[in-house]
C-alpha cells in the first residue's frame, strides 16, 4: 500500500511537508509509527531541514547510514547538492540512480539534485521509472512545466489523477499546470490554494503565495495585496513573498526598491534579481545599437 | 406520537378531552373546549395559557373566535350557546333553545350571526347582536354533528348522524335581514316572536342538496375555501369529498385508511391537501387531486376528536383524548445559502433562484427540483460550492435524500436538472472546493464524497449525531443533542468539543473566525476552534441569524430582529409582524426570507449595537460620529455606559443635573460634580460630594461642601489638619457669633487659644475651670482675678496636680495653601476625540503660491483638450512586424519531447506592440519597433519603464521543494487559453495614468512645482509610449493625453527657462518678458493658462510693457474664472490702456497664430520651416532636425516614423 495514501498513517506529516509546513514536520512526533513508517518519516524531516537550509546538520546525521541505504544517499546527495557540493552531489545522483532506479526516495531526491543543475532528460529519465509514486508525478509535472511543456505536464496529472484524485500532491500539481495554462483553470487554482491558506491546519507561506499568485494572474490586485502583506509580517524573510510582492508592487504601481532590497539582502541568488539583472545589461547593450544622427 | 420527519409540533397542551378548537384569526391564541367543561385560551407561540372560561356545565363542544371582534362563542352539553368577551373575560350573554347537546358553533364571516349544531336534530342561526334566534332548520332525522357556514356564499353545510350530509341555501335569510328598511310588520312580528316561528314552510333556509353516501353516522362536514368542494368525515372510517354545482351534487371520492371513526376533517387552507383526525389515533394528510395518503401521524394513547386550520399561516391545531397539539405540516424555513453577494435559495414551487444583495435583484428561476424528495417536501437545506457552482440539496423524505446538482450559468427558467447525482443521507454539506460530506443518522456514518458522488473516505461520528455543519475549511461541526464536536477531516481527529445542547443551527460570520450556534432559546458565539465566546438565552423561539461585517451578531426571534455583540450584550433592534428568516446584514438593511421564500428587506438602525460595539473596540471616533449623527440618548444607553464601567463617557451624553452629578462622582470628576452640586445646591449631594472629594484629597472642595452644609465642627477640624490657623479663628469668631460654646471651645483648643478658653469659661460660669486653665498654663493674674471675682482665695480651693499644658502641635506645612497633588486625572480617550473635534479645523489648506481659488477647476476632467490636428491614420498604419501567425507558429501541442516556448516568446510572437515585446524580454525587438514607429534613439530614460514591464510580467510559484520556483506570466487576457492569443499585464495602464498621474501633473503646475511637474509628465510620455490600450477610444485618449503632456512640459520648460534668466541686463530682461510671453501659448487647461497669463501680465506690467499686459489682461477676461482674478485683470487693463505702448520691444506678437520651439523657445510662425517630434509632435526650428526631441527624450526629431501603435483590433 502507498504509505501516503488517504489511510496510512504518514499522510498528515506528508500533507505538512507538502505544504510547506517545515517546522510542523521536523517536530512531528515519528515515535508512534510502525517500524516500517519510521524511514520514510525520516527521510521527510530530513529533508524538511534541508529546506530551512539546514544541510550541513543534514549531512551530518545522514553520514553514517548513507552508504548502506540507498535512501540516505539520496538524501546526502541532495544536501550535497544545496550546500553547494554541485560536483559530489551530481557523480552521487548518477550513481544512485543507476543502482537504485525503483527506490523512490532515490528517484524523487536524486530526480530532485539532477534537475535542480539542469539534467532534466536524465531526471525525467529516472522519474519515469516510478511506481505509483505521486511525489516522481509531482516532479515529473515541474520539469514538463519548466520546460514549457504544459501539454505533458497536464497529460501526467491527469493520468495520476485516475489512480489518487484525492492526494494533496496531486491538487498542487494540478493547480500548477492550471496557472500555466490560465483562463478558468486560474480560478480553479486559486480554490485550491485558498483552501490551503484558509484552514490553520494547512496556512503556510507556500500555500499563501499560492494563492496570491493566483489572484495575481485572475487580476484581482487588492486581494493579493492583502494576502501578501498579511503573509509578508508573519514571514519577513520568505524569498517568493518577496519576489511576488515586487511583481504585485510594480502591476498596483507602486515602489519597489525597498523590496528589491530585502530580497538582495536575503535570497540574493534569487531568479528575480538575476533575470533583472540579466535584462538591464541586455537594455544597456541593445540601447547602444541607437543614437540620433546630431547629437546635440 | 410516532416521531415524523415532516410534522413539527409546536405547542402541546396536557388537559381533558379536547373537543372543540379555535384559532384566533391574527393573534397566537387558540381556544379549546374540554370534555370537563372547561375553555381554555392559550398562547401558543409562548407556551401559556392566558385564561380559563368555566361558565358551562359539562362538556363543551363547540368554540369558534369571532374574526374581527374581540369575542368568541361556545356550545356545551348543557344546550346553551355562550358568548364571551376575552378581554373583559365575562360571558356577555347565553342563547337558550337548543333542547339537547350543542354538538359545534361558528361565527358567520360577516354578518352577526352564529350557526349551531345540535342533537336536538336541529341546526339554528342566531344573531348576536339582538341576541335573537332567527331561523331553526329542520330536515336531519338524527344529531346534527356539524354545521358551517360557506366561507363566502349564503350556503350551510351540515353533518348528521342519520348518515346524510346536507347543503342549505340562506339566501333567503340574508335578503330578510340585509333590508331592514324594507321589513314587513309580518317580519318584525316574526323575528320579535322567534319561538313562535312557524317551522314549515319556512323559506329562510332551504335544503339545497342532500349528500347521501356515507354508511354511517357523518361527524364533520367542511367547504373548501376557494373551489366548490366538500369534504366530510363518517363513522364509517372514510372522508369523502364531494363536489357541487349551482343545481346538483355528487360524491366524488373516497379516502380510505382510517380503521376508527373518522372525527373531523378540512381543507389546507392553501394546499391541495385534505386533513383528517380519527378515533384511530390518526392524523392524516391526503392529495386533494389523487385522494391518496400522503402521510400520517399516529398517537400511541390518544384518540383524535377535533382539528382545526389556521385562517392565515401554515399551522393546525388537533384535539385528542389529553389535551392539543398545534403542528405544522412542513418546514416553512426556506433552504438557503449565501455566497458573498448572493443568496440562493429554494421557493416553494421548489425552484431554486438566487438574488443579489448589490442589485437587490431576484433571479429568474435556475432549476426545478420538483422531482426532489415526495411532492410535499420541500428541501431542508441548501449547500452552495461557489468554485464548482453546484448546489447540493437535501430533503428529508424516505430518511433523507441529497442531490448533487449544477447551476447553469445564467438563469434561463425552471429547467429541470440534467446531470444530477444523488444518494441517501439526512444532512449534506459541502466542505471543500472538491468535496462534501453526507451523514446519515440511521447508521450514524458521515461519508466524505468527491463531486462524481464517490465515497473517498467514511468517518464514525460521536454517538447521538443528529445533524453536521461546515467547520471552517477542511472541517465538520457534529451536532449531537448535548454538544458540540469540531472535527478534521484530513487528520480525522477531533480538534475540539464544547458541551452546548440542542443546537439547530450552526451561522458563521463573514470573515469565518466565529459562528453562533443557535438552538430553540440559546444562541452560542464560538470561535473558529470551538471555544465559547458569549452565550445567551431567549424565552422566545430563535429562529435564524446573520452576521454584520463588523461582527455583530443579529438574529430573529419569532417576533423581533435582536444583535448580540461578542461579549454577549444583546439588545432588540426592531419588531417582526411575521417570522423571517435572516440570510444577511449589510448596512442598515437585513436581507431575509419570509415562510413564503420571498426575499424580503428590512431596514434597521444599527446605531446601537455600532455604538455598543465601538465602546467594547474603545474605537472613540467612532463613538463620537454616532453620538453627533443620530439621537441615541436615552436611559438605556446611559445606564448601559454605566454598567459598563464607562461613567466618563455616559456623562458626556447626559442633561440631567441628578445623573450627571452621579456619573461624575463614579468617575471621579469633581469639577462637574461640583458644577451640578451647586446647580441642585441639596445638602445630601454636598455631603456625598464632600466625602469623595476628601478621598481625592481635594480639602478645597471638602471645605466648600461643609461650608454649604453648615458643617462648623468639620470645617474647624479640616481647618486645624490643614493647618489654615486663619480660617480656624475665623471659625472661633463664626462660633463666638453663633454662641455655641462648644464649638467655640473646640476652636479655641485647635488654637491652642488660652485667653479665649478662659474667656469662654467665664462666661458660662465655669469659673473653677477657667480658673484651673489660666492656672495650669502659667496665667497667674487672670488667675488672680478669677479668684477675686468668685471672691475666693488661694487658700479655700484644692487643685489636682497640674502636668504641662497640652501644646496644640503647630502644622509645618500650610497644606492648607493648596490641594493634595492628586495625580491628575488624563482625559479618557474619549473625551481626547471629543476635545480633539472642537480643536480641529483650523488650519487653512497651506497656501500655494498661485492663486489657491483656482483649485477645483483645475480638476476638470481630461475630456475639455482640445483636439490635435493629427492624422488618425497614422496611429494604426505601418505594420512593421508582421506576424505570419499560423506559419511560423510552433505547434505546442505535439508530443515530442524536449523543451517547449515560454509564454513569453509566444507573447512576442502574438503581438506587434513594443510593450508586448519588453514584457516577453525581448527588448531587442521592442526597440526596433520603437524606432520604426516613432524614431525613439536615446532609450537610456525609457529604461525604468521597460524594466518596470518586464519585472510584472511573472510570478514565482514555488513547487517543489529544493528546485526553483515556478515561473508564470502574468497575462492581460485572464479568460485567454489559446496559446496564440495570450498576451502580457501592462503595468500603469491608460486609466493610471490619466486618473492618477496625469492629475499628479496638474497638482505639481498648480503647487508650481515646475521641474517636478516636466519630470511626471515626460513620465507619463514614457509609460504612454509603452503601453497597450483595448480599444480606438482608448488610442484617441491616449492621443490626447500625448498632446496634453507635450503642452505642458513645452509651458513649464519655457517658464523654468526664464526663471533661469537674470534681468538685470537689458537682453536678459528682453528674453524674460518673451519667455513670459511664451509661457501662455502652449495649450494647458484653462485654470492654469490663467494661471501663465497672471504671471505674464504682471511682469510686462512691472516692466511697463502696458501693451503686452493690456493683450495678456484681455486673454484673462476672455477666459473668464474666478473673480479675484479678473479683478486683477481688470485693474491692470484700465491702467495699461491710458497708454498701450511697450517699454521694451520684444518678439511676441500677441495677434499672429504661432507655435514655440521646444528646442530654443522662440517662436515659429505659420509658414515658416519647421519640424515635428514624430512622437508627441512637438515642434522644433529646422535647425535642430536629428537631435533627441527636449520633450520626449527618447525620439528623434523629423525622424521618418509610421506612428504608436498601442492597439490591435481584434486582440482583446
Amino acid at each position: 500500500m502507498d504509505p501516503f495514501s488517504a489511510e496510512g498513517e504518514l499522510i498528515n506529516i506528508h500533507n505538512a511537508f507538502h505544504q510547506g509546513q517545515y517546522p510542523a514536520v521536523i517536530e512531528f512526533d515519528t515515535s508512534a509509527l510502525s517500524p516500517e513508517n519510521q524511514l520514510p518519516a525520516g527521510i521527510l524531516q530530513l529533508r524538511a531541514q534541508i529546506a530551512l537550509g539546514q544541510s550541513d546538520a543534514v549531512l551530518a546525521d545522514v553520514a553514517g547510514g548513507a552508504d548502506d541505504t540507498p535512501d540516505l544517499a539520496a538524501v546526502k546527495a541532495l544536501a550535497q547538492h544545496t550546500t553547494g557540493d554541485i560536483e559530489s552531489a551530481y557523480t552521487l545522483a548518477q550513481d544512485l540512480a543507476e543502482n537504485y532506479p525503483d527506490n523512490s526516495t532515490v528517484q524523487v531526491l536524486a530526480g530532485t539534485v539532477l534537475q535542480a543543475q539542469g539534467h532534466s532528460e536524465e531526471a525525467l529519465a529516472l522519474l519515469t521509472k516510478h511506481q505509483g509514486n505521486l511525489e516522481a508525478v509531482a516532479l515529473i509535472v515541474q520539469i514538463h512545466l519548466h520546460q514549457n511543456r504544459s501539454d505533458l505536464a497536464l497529460k501526467e496529472v491527469q493520468a495520476a489523477k485516475r489512480w489518487a484524485q484525492d492526494s494533496l500532491l496531486v491538487n498542487l500539481a494540478e493547480s500548477w499546470v492550471g496557472l500555466r495554462v490560465g483562463g478558468e483553470k486560474y480560478q480553479a487554482a486559486f480554490y485550491v490554494y485558498e483552501e490551503l491558506a484558509s484552514a490553520p491546519s494547512t496556512a503556510a507561506p507556500l500555500s499563501i503565495v499560492g494563492q496570491a499568485v493566483a489572484e495575481l494572474h485572475l487580476g484581482r490586485l487588492p486581494e493579493a495585496e492583502a494576502a501578501l502583506s498579511a503573509a509578508l509580517e508573519k514571514y519577513p524573510d520568505e524569498a517568493e513573498l518577496i519576489a511576488n510582492t515586487i511583481v504585485l508592487n510594480v502591476l498596483a504601481g507602486k515602489p519597489t526598491e525597498e523590496l528589491e532590497q530585502r530580497l538582495q539582502q536575503t535570497h540574493p541568488s534569487h531568479a528575480l534579481l538575476s533575470d533583472i539583472q540579466e535584462k538591464s545589461d541586455l537594455f544597456d547593450t541593445a540601447a547602444l545599437k541607437y543614437a540620433p544622427r546630431v547629437s546635440s | 406520537m410516532q416521531s415524523s420527519p415532516n410534522m413539527l409540533t409546536k405547542f402541546e397542551s396536557k388537559s381533558s378531552r379536547a373537543k372543540g378548537i379555535a384559532f384566533h384569526p391574527k393573534r397566537p391564541w387558540i381556544l379549546v373546549s374540554l370534555h370537563s367543561s372547561t375553555i381554555q385560551l392559550w398562547d401558543y407561540r409562548m407556551g401559556t395559557l392566558i385564561d380559563r372560561f368555566e361558565e358551562h356545565d359539562g362538556p363543551v363542544r363547540g368554540i369558534d373566535f369571532h374574526p374581527t371582534q374581540p369575542m368568541f362563542v361556545s356550545g356545551g352539553d348543557d344546550y346553551k350557546i355562550k358568548v364571551w368577551n376575552y378581554q373583559t373575560r365575562r360571558c356577555m350573554f347565553t342563547l337558550n333553545g337548543h333542547l339537547d347537546y350543542v354538538r359545534t358553533v361558528f361565527f358567520h364571516h360577516e354578518l352577526p350571526w352564529i350557526l349551531s349544531a345540535s342533537d336536538d336534530q336541529t341546526i339554528r342561526i342566531w344573531n348576536w347582536q339582538n341576541r335573537s334566534l332567527i331561523c331553526t332548520m329542520t330536515g336531519h332525522n338524527h344529531y346534527v354533528m356539524c354545521a358551517q357556514f360557506h366561507p363566502t356564499e349564503d350556503l350551510i353545510a351540515s353533518a348528521s348522524l342519520d348518515q346524510s350530509v346536507r347543503i342549505w341555501d340562506i339566501s333567503g335569510l340574508r335578503k330578510k335581514h340585509s333590508a331592514p328598511t324594507t321589513i314587513s310588520f309580518e317580519d318584525q312580528m316574526a323575528r320579535a316572536n322567534p319561538s313562535q316561528a312557524d317551522m314549515f314552510g319556512n323559506t329562510d333556509a332551504v335544503v339545497k342538496f342532500v349528500l347521501e353516501g356515507h354508511d354511517r353516522g357523518v361527524n364533520w362536514v367542511s367547504f373548501h375555501p376557494t373551489l366548490p368542494l366538500i369534504v366530510s368525515a363518517g363513522d364509517d372510517r372514510l372522508i369523502k369529498l364531494w363536489r357541487m354545482s349551482d343545481t346538483k351534487a355528487w360524491e366524488v371520492d373516497t379516502c380510505r385508511g382510517h380503521f376508527q371513526n373518522a372525527s373531523a376533517c378540512l381543507f389546507h387552507p392553501h394546499q391541495d391537501l385534505i386533513l383528517s383526525v380519527g378515533e384511530d389515533k390518526t392524523i392524516r394528510c391526503w392529495d386533494l387531486n389523487k385522494r391518496t395518503s400522503v402521510q400520517s401521524f399516529k398517537r400511541d394513547l390518544d384518540r383524535f376528536w377535533v382539528i382545526a386550520a389556521h385562517p392565515e399561516i401554515n399551522l393546525f391545531a388537533a384535539g385528542h383524548d389529553t389535551g392539543v397539539m398545534v403542528f405544522k405540516l412542513e418546514r416553512e424555513r426556506p433552504a438557503s445559502a449565501v455566497y458573498q453577494n448572493q443568496l440562493f435559495y429554494i421557493t416553494k414551487e421548489k425552484h431554486v433562484k438566487s438574488y443579489d444583495f448589490g442589485k437587490n435583484a431576484e433571479s429568474p428561476p435556475m432549476l426545478s427540483l420538483r422531482k426532489l424528495g415526495s411532492p410535499w417536501v420541500p428541501p431542508r437545506t441548501l449547500s452552495y460550492n461557489p468554485a464548482e457552482r453546484a448546489i447540493l440539496v437535501t430533503s428529508p423524505t424516505d430518511g433523507g435524500v441529497y442531490e448533487l446538482i449544477h447551476l447553469p450559468r445564467d438563469a434561463t427558467g425552471a429547467v429541470e436538472p440534467t446531470d444530477v447525482k444523488r444518494g441517501q443521507g439526512s444532512s449534506a454539506v459541502f466542505v471543500a472546493r472538491n468535496r462534501f460530506a453526507v451523514f446519515s443518522q440511521g447508521n450514524q456514518q458521515v461519508d466524505i464524497k468527491d463531486l462524481s458522488n464517490a465515497t473517498t473516505k467514511s468517518i464514525k461520528p460521536p454517538a447521538g449525531t443528529t445533524d453536521i455543519y461546515f467547520g471552517g475549511t477542511g472541517c465538520l461541526l457534529f451536532i449531537t443533542p448535548t454538544s458540540v464536536v469540531l472535527f478534521d477531516i484530513q487528520q480525522k481527529k477531533q480538534l475540539a468539543e464544547l458541551a452546548v445542547s440542542g443546537v439547530k443551527y450552526v451561522v458563521w460570520s463573514n470573515d469565518g473566525l466565529y459562528a453562533a450556534l443557535l438552538s430553540k432559546h440559546n444562541v452560542t458565539i464560538v470561535t473558529k476552534t470551538l471555544e465559547q465566546v458569549s452565550s445567551l438565552h431567549e424565552t422566545i423561539r430563535i429562529k435564524s441569524a446573520a452576521w454584520d461585517d463588523a461582527g455583530v451578531l443579529l438574529y430573529s426571534t419569532l417576533n423581533h430582529v435582536k444583535y448580540s455583540l461578542l461579549n454577549g450584550d444583546n439588545g432588540i433592534i426592531r419588531t417582526l409582524d411575521q417570522t423571517v428568516y435572516l440570510v444577511k446584514v449589510k448596512g442598515r438593511s437585513v436581507y431575509c426570507l419570509d415562510r413564503s421564500a420571498k426575499p424580503r428587506v428590512l431596514d434597521i438602525d444599527p446605531t446601537e449595537y455600532r455604538f455598543k460595539l465601538a465602546l467594547v473596540k474603545r474605537n472613540y471616533d467612532e463613538m463620537l460620529q454616532i453620538i453627533k449623527t443620530s439621537s441615541l440618548v436615552g436611559q438605556s444607553i446611559i445606564s448601559y455606559l454605566q454598567k459598563k464601567g464607562y461613567p466618563e463617557i455616559a456623562l458626556q451624553f447626559v442633561q440631567d443635573p441628578q445623573t450627571r452629578f452621579e456619573l461624575a462622582l463614579e468617575c471621579g470628576n469633581l469639577e462637574v460634580a461640583i458644577e451640578m452640586a451647586r446647580e441642585l445646591d441639596r445638602p445630601n449631594l454636598w455631603n456625598r460630594l464632600g466625602a469623595e472629594a476628601l478621598a481625592h484629597g481635594n480639602h478645597q472642595t471638602v471645605e466648600m461642601a461643609y461650608q454649604k452644609q453648615r458643617n462648623f465642627d468639620k470645617l474647624s477640624f479640616l481647618y486645624l489638619s490643614t493647618g489654615d490657623q486663619e480660617k480656624l479663628s475665623r471659625m472661633a469668631k463664626i462660633a463666638e457669633h453663633r454662641g455655641d460654646f462648644t464649638s467655640r471651645f473646640q476652636n479655641a483648643i485647635y488654637r491652642g487659644d488660652v485667653e479665649d478658653r478662659i474667656q469662654m469659661f467665664k462666661e458660662v460660669d465655669l469659673y473653677p475651670l477657667a480658673y484651673l486653665t489660666a492656672k495650669s498654663h502659667g496665667l497667674t493674674d487672670e488667675a488672680e482675678s478669677i479668684l477675686e471675682a468668685c471672691g475666693l482665695t488661694e487658700d479655700q480651693i484644692t487643685l489636682p496636680t497640674i502636668d504641662e499644658p497640652l501644646r496644640v502641635p503647630q502644622p509645618i506645612v500650610p497644606t492648607f495653601k493648596a490641594n493634595w497633588p492628586v495625580k491628575a486625572a488624563a482625559h479618557s480617550s474619549f473625551e481626547k476625540a471629543l476635545l480633539g473635534e472642537v480643536g480641529a479645523g483650523d488650519d487653512e489648506p497651506a497656501a500655494i503660491e498661485f492663486e489657491p481659488e483656482e483649485e477645483d477647476e483645475a480638476v476638470a476632467g481630461r475630456d475639455t483638450f482640445e483636439d490635435e490636428e493629427e492624422d488618425v491614420a497614422g496611429w494604426d498604419m505601418g505594420d512593421e512586424i508582421n506576424v505570419e501567425e499560423d506559419a511560423e507558429f510552433v505547434n505546442v501541442e505535439s508530443a515530442e519531447a524536449g523543451a517547449g516556448s515560454t509564454e513569453a516568446d509566444l507573447w512576442a510572437r502574438n503581438s506587434p506592440l513594443a510593450a508586448d515585446h519588453v514584457a516577453a524580454g525581448s527588448f531587442e525587438t521592442a526597440m526596433q519597433l520603437l524606432n520604426r514607429q516613432v524614431g525613439a534613439v536615446n532609450f537610456a530614460p525609457l529604461k525604468p519603464r521597460f524594466l518596470e514591464i518586464y519585472k510584472g510580467s511573472k510570478t514565482y510559484l514555488p513547487a517543489s521543494a529544493s528546485l526553483p520556483p515556478l515561473v508564470n506570466y502574468v497575462r492581460r487576457t485572464v479568460e485567454e487559453t489559446d496559446s496564440r492569443k495570450v498576451l502580457p499585464v501592462i503595468p500603469r495602464d491608460l486609466e493610471t495614468i490619466a486618473n492618477v498621474d496625469l492629475q499628479e501633473g496638474y497638482a505639481a503646475m498648480r503647487a508650481n512645482k515646475l521641474e517636478e511637474g516636466v519630470q511626471i509628465f515626460k513620465g507619463i510620455l514614457h509609460s504612454i509610449l509603452l503601453n497597450t490600450v483595448s480599444s480606438e477610444a482608448e488610442v484617441e485618449q491616449a492621443k490626447k493625453i500625448i498632446a496634453t503632456a507635450r503642452e505642458y512640459i513645452l509651458a513649464m520648460s519655457i517658464e523654468l527657462e526664464r526663471r533661469s534668466l537674470s534681468t538685470d541686463t537689458p537682453e536678459g530682461l528682453k528674453r524674460s518678458l518673451e519667455l513670459s510671453a511664451y509661457f501662455t501659448i502652449p495649450k494647458l487647461e484653462v485654470a492654469h493658462r490663467q494661471l501663465a497669463l497672471m504671471a505674464a501680465m504682471k511682469f510686462a506690467f512691472a516692466n511697463k510693457n502696458y501693451s503686452s499686459a493690456l493683450s495678456f489682461a484681455n486673454r484673462m477676461l476672455a477666459n473668464g474664472g474666478s473673480p479675484k482674478l479678473l479683478e486683477q485683470a481688470r485693474k491692470i487693463k484700465l491702467q495699461s490702456e491710458r497708454s498701450p505702448q511697450d517699454k521694451v520691444d520684444i518678439e511676441f506678437d500677441q495677434f499672429a497664430e504661432f507655435d514655440i520651439c521646444a528646442a530654443s523657445y522662440t517662436p515659429i510662425y505659420g509658414g515658416s520651416p519647421s519640424v515635428s517630434d514624430p512622437f508627441t509632435g512637438a515642434k522644433y526650428h529646422e535647425q535642430y532636425k536629428g537631435t533627441v526631441c527636449r520633450v520626449s527624450e527618447v525620439t528623434e526629431i523629423g525622424a521618418p516614423a509610421s506612428g504608436l501603435r498601442l492597439f490591435v483590433p481584434g486582440q482583446y
